[in-house]
């Protein structure tokens, strides 16, 4: 387990009332040497709040606090005395910060916390070598008066406590029925049991309660609706919730108000099912987690509350409600977003009450921004600490270890090893080799850069890459999974030697097939580092500087010039050779049927007059499709897994300084091939379900990234055009198509920004779009009739009809939104193709320099352009079927929908 | 809510234990003076009195009787007030029959019953406190009873219950983790040998754990046979120090 560090001015313990009020404070990193008594966890655990955060605490490597066992220590333990509850305890706190005191043979204070003033004057003057003091007054000001933060947290939670006491006992909601009640009402059937999530559109008034269960049973049923925030019941989007159907009195219709409603990408075709109403009676779980929320511009209708010191912020998240927290701060932080925890509901209280965590920064600023982004997806990256950069680290420079020279397989001499990546790029962590091996045979190498031989399992490094499973790319930057000392450096198969993790297949040199595979560990040394464009035009022949043979003489240079080319020659002739396989093995396969149909047709689906149209088709397939998920084959049936990708098998562990996944299958790999040998593993390999709930955690960690990633795009989007002014800049102005429409408006793709969105028909007060003569339009009032393929907006001049995959003019504004993340307004100006007089650029290129113009515009001195993961060419070629499959059709959709 | 955390993060089990340790053992043998043989025994919590007739004569039915070796007859029974709940406990209901029989079983194997042929032998035991692993808690007591008898057996007979929790096995049960749903297994041994008088499992457990568990299960019966050695040499200590007197 951990051991506290020796160098500390003191130990403290703080009692059970503190651990339950002020783990906030505990919990800061700053504070060192904090010692857990039982004695206070179980009082924690009695309450059912926190109690996991604690535990979480305790095994988090980061922060120095342990759990001191004391009811379980014969000389600490005392009886409770009669009438003491469980929280005021005292006696057995202080006995045992008096054992530990005395067992550190008074090497080190020891200094008991308490907000009991009684215990203070109790045990503050038996002497025994142990400091009892306040939290507040004493320890906080005394041993850190620096430490703003904690005086900061303390502040505002000892206000929520004084508030929570004075409340006055007005009912809001009715109380949640207990949980033994629920819990009995579950198993006979008269209580639901699901997951509730909120309309993000609807935030007010509709939410559902979904479980897998349900939509198990019947397809049609995928929820039942809790309609109205009083039916909510306290209940927050993500919580784990009971329900019990409404009287039949009480039912009504769901909402089907979409011409009042904005347009939403999936409120289209599923009016006709009725969810049955219900509400909500119990929370099982509550899934809160900090939530990042604005506060309000301070206007006098906030002043009537007493002391005006209780503001309601608006959380980012529309799905979630309105938060009160309690500060004195409230004019420092107007338009300020901050990080906030929700306390307690209770039922007397219309909102729920928090505390406000930590500030992130002004409402607009593309640091809080992007930092919002992060925190709302959960996403957690903070820099290396020293002991993960520093001490795990082999020493600078590094140096080839002669002992692990004679365990791994060495290449460095017999195999021409070569990296092709985008230009620029820094972590390489895949390398191939071709050559003859005389008999007709050919060598294939594949090289993985042996990330794993530098992160030992269960090291900090390796737990930090866990928690965050993959590396985050934002529009302008990246965080990466692993220390740059590793990603950029160690690892990466640059020039020079390196540990690898190496595949080779032997091919027959002729027909091209597969005769054998070697897998292990080697030692090789990277020759060249290619980039796409420079691979390219050596294969077509072209002159083209390598820069590693540019010292060379010219002759030298010739023959490893030839060297270098027929090695690609050949790789590029095995990269058709499998294709071509793959194209045949697709169509035999049964499950390989569907999607290989599938892309077929989405190959003839092609507007000769339009490219945009077959892009579009294939963008809106991909988004039909479910995303592919990490599991471990221990824990399905055979027959469950085959489908994906349309292989029997699969997984990847190409990129394993960017992905954990990766990493884990190196594990596995390396103690597979262990297992022949003599040699035991060196550690036990992690159980099924582990590595379920590893599966699980990278898959949320995914969608996180992804999300993330898309919305910082849009959050670039934002602020490009926040800076121009519609009406007068020509690059507001662009051609768009439309992918679908609705009731009262259409979505469409703006090819040259990547911006996807609504385009509104008609307003509230009832004027719809008209297009005159020249195709300019105009709002004039009338009516708007919905086809599946077309939209007609009629008024007194006549009618315009707006048809699926038709080109139109917008114009784009934005949409500021003080509170929620704010969106790009699209109007249309004409139904006819925009014409611009600059030629249409290519869409990354468009989005990278999008994204630079708001760098610079920040005041950014970094210039990063878009860094998407990228997956060479080569790896797609070698490692994975390439045409008829979902993942390269998903990746093609990727690059071209700017996603 | 989720349910009793049975082994914390620290190791620690609800009443304080490591996974491998055991309950405190507290015996007395010989504690009746009319019966051949008694023994009363606490492990934890959980108290057991085993007393022990014979061998004598078949009682009741001749036909019973076996003509090359004893015949052992067990009956296990539980106090009114031995849970928490207070409840009449008829004799010769299905779970203190059950119970009855897996004891016969276990002491069949132990007791050299070759030497008294055509005769019997009664082992009673009573729980009067029940607080997890009732069966291994009888068999220790009746073992004590049997030595007390001065019946020869091969082999003190031990049994220990365990449980498997979070990929570690749990010695010696106690009702609170009995009743958490664990997964525990029943074993009884005859250290010296080796030899399995008796394993009984009802839970579902992976087959991959069974060999810990049941690894587990002989630690616990070797601690167990040590606490019972050292209980018999003291007893004869004392009986020797009357006798002298």
């Amino acid at each position: 387990g951990k051991v506290l560090p020796g160098d500390l001015t003191h130990y403290v313990v703080p009692d059970a009332g503190v651990v339950l009020n002020y783990l906030d404070v505990l919990e800061l990193t700053e504070l060192q040497g904090v010692v857990f008594t039982q004695t206070a966890c179980e009082a924690l655990r009695s309450k059912g709040r926190f109690y996991n955060h604690l535990r979480n605490l305790l095994k988090d490597p980061r922060h120095d606090c342990i759990l001191f066992a004391n009811e379980f220590q014969t000389y600490s333990h005392c009886p409770r005395e009669k009438g003491e509850s469980q929280e005021t305890w005292q006696t057995c706190v202080y006995a045992a910060a008096v054992w530990f005191y005395n067992h550190l043979a008074g090497a080190m204070k020891v200094v008991m916390i308490t907000e009991d003033q009684d215990a203070v004057a109790r045990f503050g003057s038996l002497n025994s070598g142990v400091f009892v003091i306040s939290v507040q007054q004493d320890y906080l000001q005394n041993f850190w008066p620096d430490l703003q933060e904690a005086h900061e947290v303390y502040r505002n939670i000892s206000q929520v406590l004084q508030e929570k006491e004075s409340e006055d006992s007005q009912r809001e909601f009715s109380e949640h029925l207990p949980a033994e009640i629920v819990e009995a009402g579950i198993k006979s059937g008269r209580y639901l049991k699901g997951t509730l999530n909120v309309n993000r559109y609807r935030a007010q008034s509709e939410a559902f309660v979904t479980n897998e269960e349900f939509s198990n049973k019947s397809p049609l049923i995928n929820g039942v609706l809790v309609f109205g925030f009083k039916s909510r019941n306290r209940a927050v989007h993500g919580d784990l919730v009971a329900v019990e159907l409404l009287p039949k009195s009480k039912w009504r219709g769901r909402g089907t108000a979409l011409a009042e409603g904005p347009l939403d990408e999936n409120s289209g075709e599923d009016g006709e099912s009725n969810p049955l109403p219900t509400h909500i009676v119990g929370i099982l779980q509550r899934n809160w987690r900090d939530y990042v929320v604005t506060f309000p511009p301070r206007d006098g209708n906030q002043n009537q509350s007493r002391g005006s010191q209780r503001i309601l912020a608006v959380p980012w998240d529309q799905r979630i409600p309105k938060i009160r927290i309690s500060t004195q701060q409230a004019d420092a932080l107007q338009d300020h977003r901050v990080l906030v925890r929700i306390d307690s509901w209770p039922s007397n209280s219309l909102y729920p009450n928090g505390h406000s965590v930590r500030v992130l920064g002004r409402v607009g600023d593309m640091e809080t921004e992007v930092q919002t982004i992060l925190l709302e997806n959960s996403i957690n990256v903070p820099p290396f600490s020293e002991a993960q950069q520093l001490r795990e680290m082999p020493a600078q420079p590094w140096t080839v270890d002669p002992t692990e020279v004679a365990k791994r397989r060495d290449l460095r001499d017999t195999h021409l090893v070569f990296s092709i990546d985008p230009r620029g790029c820094e972590d390489v962590d895949d390398a191939m080799s071709v050559r003859s091996l005389g008999d007709g045979l050919l060598e294939l190498g594949v090289h993985i850069a042996d990330v794993t031989h530098f992160v030992r399992e269960g090291s900090l490094t390796d737990l930090e890459a866990r928690s965050r499973a993959t590396t985050y790319y934002l529009a302008d930057r990246r965080y990466d999974m692993l220390p740059a000392v590793l990603s950029a450096d160690l690892c990466s198969l640059l020039g020079g030697v390196d540990y690898a993790m190496s595949v080779l297949w032997e091919l027959d040199a002729q027909s091209l097939a597969y005769k054998d595979v070697w897998f292990g560990r080697t030692l090789i040394r990277s020759s060249y580092q290619l980039h796409y464009e420079l691979a390219q035009a050596l294969l077509n022949g072209e002159e083209a500087p390598v820069p590693e043979l540019a010292q060379l003489d010219p002759k030298e240079r010739a023959a490893k010039l030839s060297e270098l080319t027929a090695a690609l020659e050949k790789l590029t002739l095995v990269a058709r050779h499998l294709r071509a396989q793959r194209d045949q093995g697709g169509a035999l396969e049964l499950e390989g049927l569907e999607v290989k149909a599938l892309a077929d047709s989405l190959d003839q689906a092609v507007d000769p007059e339009d490219p945009l149209v077959n892009r579009l088709l294939r963008m809106m397939a991909t988004q039909a499709m479910s995303q592919a998920l990490y599991f471990s084959t221990g824990s399905q049936p055979d027959h469950q897994f085959y489908h994906y990708l349309a292989l029997d098998r699969y997984t990847h562990f190409t990129s394993p300084i960017r992905r954990y996944a990766d990493m884990v299958v190196h594990r596995l790999l390396t103690a597979a091939l262990q297992v022949g040998q003599e040699a035991e593993p060196a550690r036990k390999l992690e159980g099924n379900k582990d590595l379920e709930e590893l599966a699980e955690h990278i898959n949320t960690r995914n969608r996180a990234a992804k999300q993330a990633q898309t919305q910082s795009v849009a959050l670039f989007q934002y602020l490009f055009f926040k800076e121009r002014d519609p009406q007068t800049d020509p690059r507001c102005v662009a051609d768009s198509i439309i992918y679908a429409i609705r009731d009262n408006g259409v979505l469409v793709l703006v090819p040259r920004y990547g911006v996807k969105g609504p385009v509104y028909m008609k307003t509230k007060t009832g004027e719809v779009v008209t297009a005159g003569p020249d195709g300019t339009c105009e709002w004039q009032s009338g009516t708007v009739q919905r086809h599946p393929d077309h939209i007609v907006t009629t008024c007194g001049c006549g009618s315009t009809t707006f048809r699926l995959f038709d080109h139109i003019t917008v114009r784009i504004s934005v949409l500021p939104s003080n509170c929620h993340a704010d969106t790009l307004k699209l109007e249309v100006i004409s139904n006819k193709p925009h014409r611009s007089s600059a030629p249409q650029r290519p869409d990354s290129q468009g989005r990278s320099q999008l994204v630079q113009e708001v760098v610079r515009l920040a005041e950014e001195a970094q210039e990063k352009a878009a860094q998407r993961p990228k997956l060479s060419k080569w790896e797609r070629e070698f490692q994975q079927s390439r045409a008829p499959n979902l993942y390269s059709i998903l990746e093609e959709i990727r690059e071209l929908a700017l996603m | 809510m989720a349910g009793l955390e049975l082994l914390t993060d620290q190791g620690y089990r609800l009443d304080g234990r490591k996974a491998s340790e055991l309950r405190k053992f507290q015996a007395r043998m010989g504690v009746f003076a009319q019966a051949d043989g008694s023994a009363y025994l606490e492990q934890g919590n959980t108290k057991a009195l085993a007393v022990v007739y014979g061998p004598h004569e078949i009682r009741g039915s001749r036909s019973r009787a076996l003509h090359d070796r004893a015949v052992i007859n067990c009956q296990y029974s539980m106090a009114t007030f031995s849970t928490a709940e207070r409840k009449r406990r008829p004799h010769g209901d299905r779970k203190s029959t059950e119970m009855s029989l897996h004891l016969k079983q276990t002491f069949e194997a132990a007791v050299m019953t070759q030497l008294f042929p055509r005769s019997q032998i009664d082992i009673y035991v009573k729980i009067l406190q029940s607080d997890g692993g009732n069966y291994s808690v009888c068999v220790n007591a009746a073992t004590l009873a049997v030595i007390d008898a001065g019946i020869p057996m091969r082999d003190y007979v031990c049994a220990c219950t365990v449980g498997f929790v979070d990929e570690t096995p749990l010695a010696d049960l106690c009702y609170a983790e009995e009743s958490g749903g664990v997964s525990s297994l029943a074993l009884a041994l005859l250290p010296r040998g080796g030899q399995i008088a008796l394993v009984q499992m009802d839970a579902r457990l992976h087959q991959d754990h069974l060999e810990t568990l049941i690894e587990a299960a002989m630690t616990a019966c070797k601690g167990v046979s040590k606490v019972l050695d050292e209980v018999v040499r003291q007893h004869l200590q004392e009986a020797s120090v009357h006798s002298r007197e």
